[in-house]
Protein backbone atom coordinates (compact mmCIF):
# COMPACT_ATOMS: atom_id res chain seq x y z
CA UNK A 1 0.00 0.00 0.00
CA UNK A 2 0.74 3.66 -0.43
CA UNK A 3 1.95 5.62 2.59
CA UNK A 4 -0.37 6.60 5.46
CA UNK A 5 -0.14 7.81 8.64
CA UNK A 6 -2.03 5.62 11.42
CA UNK A 7 -3.34 6.95 14.49
CA UNK A 8 -5.14 5.45 17.29
CA UNK A 9 -8.53 7.38 18.84
CA UNK A 10 -8.97 6.92 22.74
CA UNK A 11 -12.69 8.19 22.15
CA UNK A 12 -15.19 8.94 19.84
CA UNK A 13 -14.69 12.74 20.49
CA UNK A 14 -10.79 12.04 20.04
CA UNK A 15 -11.88 10.53 16.20
CA UNK A 16 -14.09 13.49 15.15
CA UNK A 17 -11.25 16.07 16.06
CA UNK A 18 -9.05 13.90 14.19
CA UNK A 19 -10.77 14.18 11.28
CA UNK A 20 -11.66 17.63 11.52
CA UNK A 21 -8.08 18.15 11.73
CA UNK A 22 -6.54 16.20 9.09
CA UNK A 23 -9.61 18.17 6.96
CA UNK A 24 -11.00 15.29 4.60
CA UNK A 25 -7.21 13.98 4.47
CA UNK A 26 -8.34 11.36 7.11
CA UNK A 27 -10.13 7.97 7.07
CA UNK A 28 -11.39 5.69 9.61
CA UNK A 29 -10.67 2.64 10.12
CA UNK A 30 -12.53 0.05 11.95
CA UNK A 31 -12.38 -3.80 10.61
CA UNK A 32 -10.86 -2.70 7.87
CA UNK A 33 -11.86 -5.51 5.91
CA UNK A 34 -13.53 -2.98 3.29
CA UNK A 35 -10.82 0.18 3.35
CA UNK A 36 -7.97 -1.81 3.42
CA UNK A 37 -8.52 -3.69 -0.05
CA UNK A 38 -9.61 0.45 -1.18
CA UNK A 39 -6.40 1.50 -0.61
CA UNK A 40 -4.71 -1.34 -2.08
CA UNK A 41 -6.49 -1.18 -5.19
CA UNK A 42 -6.33 2.47 -5.16
CA UNK A 43 -9.71 2.60 -6.60
CA UNK A 44 -10.36 6.66 -6.00
CA UNK A 45 -8.39 9.36 -6.97
CA UNK A 46 -8.13 10.90 -3.03
CA UNK A 47 -5.60 8.97 -0.84
CA UNK A 48 -6.07 9.40 2.46
CA UNK A 49 -3.18 10.66 4.67
CA UNK A 50 -3.51 9.23 7.68
CA UNK A 51 -5.72 6.33 8.59
CA UNK A 52 -7.71 6.90 12.64
CA UNK A 53 -8.23 3.62 14.35
CA UNK A 54 -11.57 3.54 16.07
CA UNK A 55 -10.61 -0.16 17.15
CA UNK A 56 -8.38 1.51 20.06
CA UNK A 57 -12.14 2.86 21.33
CA UNK A 58 -13.36 1.09 24.36
CA UNK A 59 -16.57 -0.40 25.16
CA UNK A 60 -18.22 0.78 21.40
CA UNK A 61 -18.33 -3.25 20.82
CA UNK A 62 -20.62 -3.72 23.18
CA UNK A 63 -24.12 -5.90 22.48
CA UNK A 64 -26.38 -4.99 24.86
CA UNK A 65 -29.95 -6.56 25.68
CA UNK A 66 -32.86 -4.32 27.78
CA UNK A 67 -36.23 -4.70 28.39
CA UNK A 68 -36.56 -2.01 24.97
CA UNK A 69 -34.30 -3.78 22.90
CA UNK A 70 -30.97 -4.35 21.77
CA UNK A 71 -28.19 -1.95 21.68
CA UNK A 72 -24.93 -2.94 19.60
CA UNK A 73 -21.87 -0.70 19.53
CA UNK A 74 -20.73 -0.18 16.03
CA UNK A 75 -17.46 -1.66 16.73
CA UNK A 76 -19.28 -5.26 17.63
CA UNK A 77 -17.82 -8.08 15.26
CA UNK A 78 -20.10 -9.26 12.77
CA UNK A 79 -19.05 -12.95 14.71
CA UNK A 80 -20.16 -11.76 17.80
CA UNK A 81 -23.79 -10.73 16.82
CA UNK A 82 -24.18 -14.07 14.61
CA UNK A 83 -23.12 -16.23 17.86
CA UNK A 84 -25.22 -14.02 20.14
CA UNK A 85 -27.53 -16.23 21.81
CA UNK A 86 -30.10 -13.61 22.95
CA UNK A 87 -29.90 -12.06 18.82
CA UNK A 88 -30.45 -15.75 17.57
CA UNK A 89 -33.55 -15.70 19.79
CA UNK A 90 -34.90 -12.75 19.49
CA UNK A 91 -33.64 -10.95 16.29
CA UNK A 92 -32.89 -13.57 14.07
CA UNK A 93 -32.93 -11.96 10.70
CA UNK A 94 -29.82 -9.88 12.06
CA UNK A 95 -28.42 -13.25 13.44
CA UNK A 96 -28.90 -14.67 10.00
CA UNK A 97 -27.77 -11.60 8.21
CA UNK A 98 -24.30 -11.51 10.12
CA UNK A 99 -23.82 -14.99 9.68
CA UNK A 100 -24.48 -14.25 5.49
CA UNK A 101 -21.12 -12.09 5.51
CA UNK A 102 -17.73 -13.33 4.12
CA UNK A 103 -16.50 -16.24 5.37
CA UNK A 104 -15.24 -16.59 9.45
CA UNK A 105 -12.57 -14.88 9.38
CA UNK A 106 -13.73 -11.47 7.97
CA UNK A 107 -16.65 -11.73 10.68
CA UNK A 108 -14.07 -12.07 13.28
CA UNK A 109 -12.75 -8.81 11.82
CA UNK A 110 -15.38 -7.16 10.58
CA UNK A 111 -17.58 -4.72 12.56
CA UNK A 112 -21.46 -4.01 12.09
CA UNK A 113 -20.53 -0.17 11.65
CA UNK A 114 -18.25 -0.89 8.69
CA UNK A 115 -21.61 -3.20 6.99
CA UNK A 116 -23.64 -0.58 7.26
CA UNK A 117 -21.09 2.29 5.60
CA UNK A 118 -18.89 -0.20 2.99
CA UNK A 119 -17.87 0.80 -0.46
CA UNK A 120 -20.26 -0.87 -3.24
CA UNK A 121 -18.83 -3.87 -4.90
CA UNK A 122 -19.14 -2.14 -8.75
CA UNK A 123 -16.74 -3.85 -10.46
CA UNK A 124 -16.54 -0.84 -12.59
CA UNK A 125 -16.11 1.31 -9.29
CA UNK A 126 -13.56 -1.17 -7.82
CA UNK A 127 -11.44 -1.67 -10.58
CA UNK A 128 -7.64 -1.27 -9.51
CA UNK A 129 -5.38 1.28 -10.27
CA UNK A 130 -2.16 -0.85 -11.13
CA UNK A 131 -3.91 -3.03 -13.62
CA UNK A 132 -4.30 0.13 -16.45
CA UNK A 133 -5.79 3.01 -14.14
CA UNK A 134 -8.56 3.47 -12.15
CA UNK A 135 -12.10 3.92 -13.98
CA UNK A 136 -13.42 7.27 -12.86
CA UNK A 137 -17.24 6.96 -13.30
CA UNK A 138 -20.41 8.95 -11.84
CA UNK A 139 -19.96 7.74 -8.29
CA UNK A 140 -16.48 9.38 -7.98
CA UNK A 141 -17.81 12.24 -9.51
CA UNK A 142 -16.54 12.27 -12.96
CA UNK A 143 -17.65 10.38 -16.02
CA UNK A 144 -20.68 8.28 -16.84
CA UNK A 145 -21.62 4.67 -15.28
CA UNK A 146 -19.78 2.47 -16.74
CA UNK A 147 -22.79 -0.33 -16.02
CA UNK A 148 -25.36 1.08 -18.03
CA UNK A 149 -23.56 0.02 -20.98
CA UNK A 150 -21.14 -2.59 -19.46
CA UNK A 151 -21.32 -5.97 -17.88
CA UNK A 152 -24.18 -5.04 -15.28
CA UNK A 153 -25.43 -8.69 -14.06
CA UNK A 154 -24.80 -7.54 -10.30
CA UNK A 155 -26.39 -3.85 -10.98
CA UNK A 156 -29.02 -2.32 -9.97
CA UNK A 157 -32.73 -3.46 -11.26
CA UNK A 158 -34.67 -0.79 -9.30
CA UNK A 159 -33.95 2.83 -7.55
CA UNK A 160 -30.36 3.50 -9.70
CA UNK A 161 -30.78 6.45 -11.38
CA UNK A 162 -27.35 8.19 -12.13
CA UNK A 163 -25.23 5.37 -10.78
CA UNK A 164 -26.11 1.55 -10.34
CA UNK A 165 -23.87 0.04 -7.98
CA UNK A 166 -25.95 -2.01 -5.39
CA UNK A 167 -25.73 -1.62 -1.43
CA UNK A 168 -24.09 -4.68 -0.53
CA UNK A 169 -24.67 -4.24 3.34
CA UNK A 170 -26.35 -7.46 4.15
CA UNK A 171 -26.90 -6.13 8.04
CA UNK A 172 -28.42 -2.82 6.43
CA UNK A 173 -31.99 -4.63 5.09
CA UNK A 174 -32.45 -6.69 8.50
CA UNK A 175 -31.70 -3.91 10.21
CA UNK A 176 -34.57 -1.87 8.19
CA UNK A 177 -36.83 -4.44 8.30
CA UNK A 178 -36.12 -4.83 12.08
CA UNK A 179 -36.65 -1.02 12.20
CA UNK A 180 -33.52 -0.19 13.66
CA UNK A 181 -32.35 3.39 14.55
CA UNK A 182 -28.71 4.62 14.03
CA UNK A 183 -26.42 6.94 16.51
CA UNK A 184 -24.17 9.03 14.57
CA UNK A 185 -21.85 11.12 16.43
CA UNK A 186 -19.92 13.82 15.24
CA UNK A 187 -18.85 17.63 15.97
CA UNK A 188 -22.15 18.53 16.62
CA UNK A 189 -23.08 16.04 18.55
CA UNK A 190 -25.07 12.85 18.23
CA UNK A 191 -27.97 12.58 16.41
CA UNK A 192 -29.92 9.69 16.05
CA UNK A 193 -32.30 8.44 12.46
CA UNK A 194 -33.85 5.81 11.12
CA UNK A 195 -31.29 3.65 9.65
CA UNK A 196 -33.52 3.55 6.40
CA UNK A 197 -32.92 6.70 6.35
CA UNK A 198 -29.09 6.60 6.74
CA UNK A 199 -28.53 5.60 2.98
CA UNK A 200 -28.84 7.81 0.41
CA UNK A 201 -27.92 6.68 -3.41
CA UNK A 202 -24.51 7.22 -3.53
CA UNK A 203 -23.97 6.43 -0.16
CA UNK A 204 -25.07 7.41 3.16
CA UNK A 205 -25.53 11.23 5.41
CA UNK A 206 -22.05 10.80 7.02
CA UNK A 207 -21.05 14.18 6.95
CA UNK A 208 -16.77 14.23 7.02
CA UNK A 209 -16.80 14.86 10.67
CA UNK A 210 -19.25 12.15 11.82
CA UNK A 211 -18.92 7.88 12.95
CA UNK A 212 -21.35 5.57 13.27
CA UNK A 213 -21.73 4.95 17.26
CA UNK A 214 -24.12 2.46 17.70
CA UNK A 215 -27.47 0.66 16.46
CA UNK A 216 -30.72 0.22 18.48
CA UNK A 217 -33.22 -2.06 17.84
CA UNK A 218 -36.78 -2.00 19.35
CA UNK A 219 -37.55 -5.26 20.74
CA UNK A 220 -39.81 -7.17 18.53
CA UNK A 221 -43.20 -8.54 19.75
CA UNK A 222 -43.95 -12.19 20.31
CA UNK A 223 -46.34 -12.12 17.50
CA UNK A 224 -43.29 -11.53 15.48
CA UNK A 225 -41.65 -13.62 12.51
CA UNK A 226 -38.42 -13.00 11.13
CA UNK A 227 -36.64 -13.74 7.99
CA UNK A 228 -33.46 -13.39 6.31
CA UNK A 229 -32.79 -15.13 3.11
CA UNK A 230 -29.64 -14.35 0.41
CA UNK A 231 -29.35 -15.49 -2.84
CA UNK A 232 -25.44 -15.75 -3.69
CA UNK A 233 -23.33 -17.53 -6.63
CA UNK A 234 -21.59 -19.50 -3.78
CA UNK A 235 -21.82 -19.63 -0.37
CA UNK A 236 -18.87 -18.07 1.36
CA UNK A 237 -17.15 -14.94 0.72
CA UNK A 238 -20.10 -14.00 -1.39
CA UNK A 239 -22.29 -10.48 -1.70
CA UNK A 240 -25.84 -10.89 -2.85
CA UNK A 241 -27.01 -10.44 -5.65
CA UNK A 242 -30.16 -10.63 -3.95
CA UNK A 243 -31.42 -10.84 -0.91
CA UNK A 244 -34.58 -10.23 1.53
CA UNK A 245 -34.99 -9.14 4.74
CA UNK A 246 -38.98 -8.96 6.64
CA UNK A 247 -40.48 -8.93 9.96
CA UNK A 248 -43.49 -10.00 9.82
CA UNK A 249 -46.44 -9.52 13.03
CA UNK A 250 -49.04 -12.29 12.14
CA UNK A 251 -51.72 -12.57 15.06
CA UNK A 252 -54.46 -15.36 14.82
CA UNK A 253 -53.27 -16.22 11.54
CA UNK A 254 -53.35 -13.21 9.91
CA UNK A 255 -50.80 -10.92 8.82
CA UNK A 256 -51.30 -7.27 11.18
CA UNK A 257 -47.63 -5.88 10.15
CA UNK A 258 -45.22 -6.06 7.43
CA UNK A 259 -41.60 -4.78 6.56
CA UNK A 260 -39.85 -6.24 3.87
CA UNK A 261 -36.46 -4.63 2.43
CA UNK A 262 -34.61 -6.09 -0.27
CA UNK A 263 -31.04 -6.41 -1.09
CA UNK A 264 -28.22 -6.30 -3.37
CA UNK A 265 -31.21 -5.12 -6.27
CA UNK A 266 -31.18 -0.89 -5.66
CA UNK A 267 -28.29 1.58 -4.46
CA UNK A 268 -29.50 1.59 -1.22
CA UNK A 269 -32.07 -1.09 1.06
CA UNK A 270 -35.05 -1.26 -0.99
CA UNK A 271 -38.21 -0.98 0.69
CA UNK A 272 -41.20 -3.15 -0.93
CA UNK A 273 -44.13 -1.61 0.42
CA UNK A 274 -46.10 -2.45 -2.12
CA UNK A 275 -45.82 -5.96 -1.06
CA UNK A 276 -46.39 -4.77 2.18
CA UNK A 277 -49.39 -3.51 1.12
CA UNK A 278 -50.87 -6.84 -0.36
CA UNK A 279 -49.71 -9.16 2.87
CA UNK A 280 -51.19 -6.77 5.51
CA UNK A 281 -54.30 -7.62 7.61
CA UNK A 282 -54.77 -10.76 5.06
CA UNK A 283 -53.85 -14.45 5.79
CA UNK A 284 -50.27 -15.27 4.45
CA UNK A 285 -51.31 -18.17 1.66
CA UNK A 286 -49.62 -19.38 -1.12
CA UNK A 287 -51.52 -17.05 -3.66
CA UNK A 288 -50.62 -13.57 -1.52
CA UNK A 289 -47.57 -14.38 -1.37
CA UNK A 290 -47.13 -15.08 -5.13
CA UNK A 291 -49.49 -11.58 -4.90
CA UNK A 292 -46.28 -9.45 -3.04
CA UNK A 293 -43.94 -11.23 -5.33
CA UNK A 294 -44.89 -9.85 -8.30
CA UNK A 295 -45.68 -6.31 -6.32
CA UNK A 296 -42.32 -6.60 -5.23
CA UNK A 297 -40.61 -5.92 -8.35
CA UNK A 298 -43.52 -3.73 -10.28
CA UNK A 299 -41.42 -0.96 -11.58
CA UNK A 300 -38.11 -2.61 -11.80
CA UNK A 301 -36.17 -1.64 -14.57
CA UNK A 302 -33.33 -3.83 -15.22
CA UNK A 303 -30.68 -3.02 -17.34
CA UNK A 304 -29.36 -5.47 -20.25
CA UNK A 305 -27.62 -8.32 -18.45
CA UNK A 306 -29.61 -8.39 -14.82
CA UNK A 307 -33.23 -8.77 -15.38
CA UNK A 308 -32.85 -12.43 -13.95
CA UNK A 309 -32.82 -10.71 -10.28
CA UNK A 310 -36.16 -9.93 -10.55
CA UNK A 311 -37.01 -13.75 -11.13
CA UNK A 312 -34.79 -14.44 -8.10
CA UNK A 313 -36.26 -11.90 -5.98
CA UNK A 314 -40.13 -12.75 -6.56
CA UNK A 315 -39.04 -16.62 -5.47
CA UNK A 316 -36.96 -14.98 -2.47
CA UNK A 317 -39.99 -13.12 -1.52
CA UNK A 318 -42.67 -15.81 -1.80
CA UNK A 319 -40.10 -18.22 0.15
CA UNK A 320 -39.40 -15.82 2.93
CA UNK A 321 -43.16 -15.22 3.26
CA UNK A 322 -44.52 -18.56 3.32
CA UNK A 323 -41.51 -19.47 5.75
CA UNK A 324 -42.54 -21.05 8.93
CA UNK A 325 -40.11 -20.45 11.96
CA UNK B 1 5.46 12.74 2.67
CA UNK B 2 6.14 14.06 5.85
CA UNK B 3 4.75 10.64 8.51
CA UNK B 4 4.02 11.33 11.93
CA UNK B 5 5.10 8.32 14.21
CA UNK B 6 2.40 8.03 17.03
CA UNK B 7 4.58 5.44 18.82
CA UNK B 8 7.89 4.65 18.48
CA UNK B 9 7.76 1.03 18.51
CA UNK B 10 5.41 -2.29 18.42
CA UNK B 11 5.76 -4.88 20.56
CA UNK B 12 4.44 -8.18 18.49
CA UNK B 13 4.75 -11.13 20.18
CA UNK B 14 5.10 -14.26 17.32
CA UNK B 15 5.23 -18.02 17.79
CA UNK B 16 6.05 -16.98 22.10
CA UNK B 17 8.91 -14.99 21.06
CA UNK B 18 8.83 -11.40 21.47
CA UNK B 19 9.75 -9.06 19.50
CA UNK B 20 10.25 -4.88 19.69
CA UNK B 21 10.13 -3.54 16.41
CA UNK B 22 10.67 0.47 15.20
CA UNK B 23 7.87 1.89 13.31
CA UNK B 24 9.08 3.54 10.30
CA UNK B 25 9.71 2.91 6.55
CA UNK B 26 13.07 1.17 7.12
CA UNK B 27 13.95 -2.34 6.21
CA UNK B 28 13.73 -3.87 9.75
CA UNK B 29 11.08 -1.78 10.54
CA UNK B 30 6.94 -1.91 10.37
CA UNK B 31 5.12 1.22 8.60
CA UNK B 32 1.79 1.91 9.61
CA UNK B 33 0.55 0.76 6.04
CA UNK B 34 2.25 -2.37 6.31
CA UNK B 35 0.13 -5.53 6.96
CA UNK B 36 0.85 -8.20 9.06
CA UNK B 37 1.16 -10.69 6.55
CA UNK B 38 3.65 -8.44 5.08
CA UNK B 39 6.07 -7.54 8.35
CA UNK B 40 5.57 -11.49 9.11
CA UNK B 41 7.19 -12.36 6.17
CA UNK B 42 9.31 -9.13 5.49
CA UNK B 43 10.54 -8.17 8.33
CA UNK B 44 10.29 -11.31 10.49
CA UNK B 45 11.48 -13.56 7.87
CA UNK B 46 8.50 -15.87 8.38
CA UNK B 47 7.54 -17.13 4.92
CA UNK B 48 5.35 -19.86 5.99
CA UNK B 49 1.75 -17.61 6.31
CA UNK B 50 1.24 -17.11 2.50
CA UNK B 51 -0.01 -13.98 0.27
CA UNK B 52 -2.82 -15.41 -2.10
CA UNK B 53 -5.12 -12.62 -2.67
CA UNK B 54 -4.09 -10.25 -0.63
CA UNK B 55 -7.56 -9.20 -0.73
CA UNK B 56 -8.87 -11.59 2.36
CA UNK B 57 -10.75 -13.13 0.15
CA UNK B 58 -8.94 -16.82 -0.64
CA UNK B 59 -7.81 -17.12 2.76
CA UNK B 60 -4.46 -18.03 2.48
CA UNK B 61 -2.55 -15.20 4.92
CA UNK B 62 -4.54 -16.70 7.75
CA UNK B 63 -3.32 -16.74 11.38
CA UNK B 64 -3.97 -17.03 15.02
CA UNK B 65 -3.80 -13.28 16.64
CA UNK B 66 -4.26 -14.21 20.52
CA UNK B 67 -6.12 -17.23 19.76
CA UNK B 68 -8.58 -16.17 16.98
CA UNK B 69 -8.17 -17.10 12.96
CA UNK B 70 -7.68 -13.58 11.05
CA UNK B 71 -6.68 -12.41 7.63
CA UNK B 72 -3.14 -10.88 7.92
CA UNK B 73 -2.87 -9.54 4.36
CA UNK B 74 -5.91 -7.07 5.49
CA UNK B 75 -4.26 -6.37 9.44
CA UNK B 76 -2.35 -3.34 9.85
CA UNK B 77 0.79 -4.09 11.93
CA UNK B 78 0.82 -1.89 13.78
CA UNK B 79 -3.03 -2.86 14.92
CA UNK B 80 -1.52 -5.89 16.46
CA UNK B 81 0.73 -3.79 18.73
CA UNK B 82 0.54 -5.94 22.09
CA UNK B 83 -1.05 -8.66 20.39
CA UNK B 84 0.05 -12.31 20.46
CA UNK B 85 0.40 -13.96 16.83
CA UNK B 86 0.49 -17.88 16.19
CA UNK B 87 1.89 -18.75 12.44
CA UNK B 88 2.35 -22.32 10.59
CA UNK B 89 5.65 -21.79 12.07
CA UNK B 90 5.16 -21.70 15.32
CA UNK B 91 2.87 -25.11 15.24
CA UNK B 92 4.00 -28.39 16.56
CA UNK B 93 6.53 -29.50 19.52
CA UNK B 94 8.84 -28.43 19.24
CA UNK B 95 7.81 -25.41 17.09
CA UNK B 96 8.75 -26.30 13.34
CA UNK B 97 10.77 -29.74 14.30
CA UNK B 98 8.03 -32.10 15.24
CA UNK B 99 4.19 -31.86 13.27
CA UNK B 100 1.13 -30.61 15.28
CA UNK B 101 -1.41 -33.15 15.21
CA UNK B 102 -3.04 -31.37 12.37
CA UNK B 103 0.23 -31.18 10.06
CA UNK B 104 0.47 -34.97 10.92
CA UNK B 105 -3.36 -35.52 9.35
CA UNK B 106 -3.02 -33.32 6.40
CA UNK B 107 0.11 -35.24 5.43
CA UNK B 108 -1.55 -38.35 6.17
CA UNK B 109 -4.65 -37.75 4.32
CA UNK B 110 -2.32 -35.92 1.57
CA UNK B 111 -4.49 -33.05 2.22
CA UNK B 112 -2.84 -30.78 -0.23
CA UNK B 113 -1.17 -30.55 -3.20
CA UNK B 114 0.64 -27.30 -3.65
CA UNK B 115 0.51 -26.52 -0.82
CA UNK B 116 0.52 -22.94 -1.37
CA UNK B 117 -3.12 -22.64 0.85
CA UNK B 118 -2.07 -25.48 3.44
CA UNK B 119 -0.75 -22.97 6.04
CA UNK B 120 -3.77 -20.88 6.08
CA UNK B 121 -6.13 -23.26 6.33
CA UNK B 122 -4.28 -25.48 8.97
CA UNK B 123 -3.77 -22.20 11.05
CA UNK B 124 -7.85 -21.97 10.36
CA UNK B 125 -8.56 -25.95 11.50
CA UNK B 126 -6.35 -25.31 14.77
CA UNK B 127 -8.70 -22.39 15.58
CA UNK B 128 -11.61 -24.19 15.01
CA UNK B 129 -10.29 -27.06 17.58
CA UNK B 130 -9.46 -25.11 20.04
CA UNK B 131 -12.74 -24.00 20.67
CA UNK B 132 -14.48 -26.99 19.27
CA UNK B 133 -12.39 -30.37 20.19
CA UNK B 134 -14.91 -32.44 18.40
CA UNK B 135 -16.58 -30.55 15.53
CA UNK B 136 -19.18 -31.95 13.08
CA UNK B 137 -18.10 -32.52 9.26
CA UNK B 138 -20.26 -29.22 8.98
CA UNK B 139 -18.40 -26.88 11.23
CA UNK B 140 -15.10 -28.04 9.80
CA UNK B 141 -16.77 -26.98 6.23
CA UNK B 142 -17.98 -23.89 7.47
CA UNK B 143 -15.00 -22.93 9.61
CA UNK B 144 -12.95 -23.88 6.04
CA UNK B 145 -15.58 -21.80 4.12
CA UNK B 146 -13.05 -18.99 3.59
CA UNK B 147 -10.05 -20.93 2.01
CA UNK B 148 -9.45 -21.73 -1.38
CA UNK B 149 -7.80 -24.53 -2.58
CA UNK B 150 -7.20 -24.71 -6.32
CA UNK B 151 -5.75 -27.66 -6.72
CA UNK B 152 -9.37 -29.26 -5.46
CA UNK B 153 -7.95 -30.67 -2.05
CA UNK B 154 -10.95 -30.10 -0.03
CA UNK B 155 -11.97 -32.88 0.69
CA UNK B 156 -8.88 -34.54 1.42
CA UNK B 157 -8.47 -31.77 3.85
CA UNK B 158 -12.08 -31.97 5.54
CA UNK B 159 -11.06 -35.76 6.19
CA UNK B 160 -7.64 -34.44 7.74
CA UNK B 161 -9.38 -32.39 9.99
CA UNK B 162 -11.28 -34.83 11.25
CA UNK B 163 -9.45 -37.15 11.94
CA UNK B 164 -6.99 -34.88 13.62
CA UNK B 165 -10.02 -34.12 15.66
CA UNK B 166 -10.87 -38.00 16.45
CA UNK B 167 -6.84 -38.14 17.62
CA UNK B 168 -7.55 -35.55 19.80
CA UNK B 169 -10.02 -36.30 21.50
Amino acid sequence: MMPFDHVNAGSPGEAVDLLTSYGGKGRLIAGGTDVLGILKDRILPDYPDVLINLKTIPGMDSIKESGEGLNIGALAKLADIASSPEIKAEYPALSLAAESVASPEIRTMATIGGNLCQDVRCWYYRYPHHMGGRMLCFRKGVGPCYAVKGDNRYHAVMGGKKCFAVCPSDTAIALCALQAKISIFGGEGTRTLPLEKFFTPMGNVLRSNELVKEILIPKPTQETRQAFIKFTERKPVDFAVASIACVLEILGGRCMDARIYLGGVAPMPWHAEAAERIIKGGSLDDPTAEEAALASVAGAKPLKGNAYKIEIVKALVKRALLRRQ
Amino acid sequence: MSYVKEKATITLTVNGETHELEVGPGPSQVAPWHTLAQTLRETLGLTGTKIGCDHGGCGSCTVLVDGKAILSCITLSVECDGKSVTTIEGLGSPPGRAPDPIQQAFIDHTAFQCGFCTPGIIMASKALLEKTPSPHESEVKDALSGHFCRCISHYHVVRAVMAAAKKGS
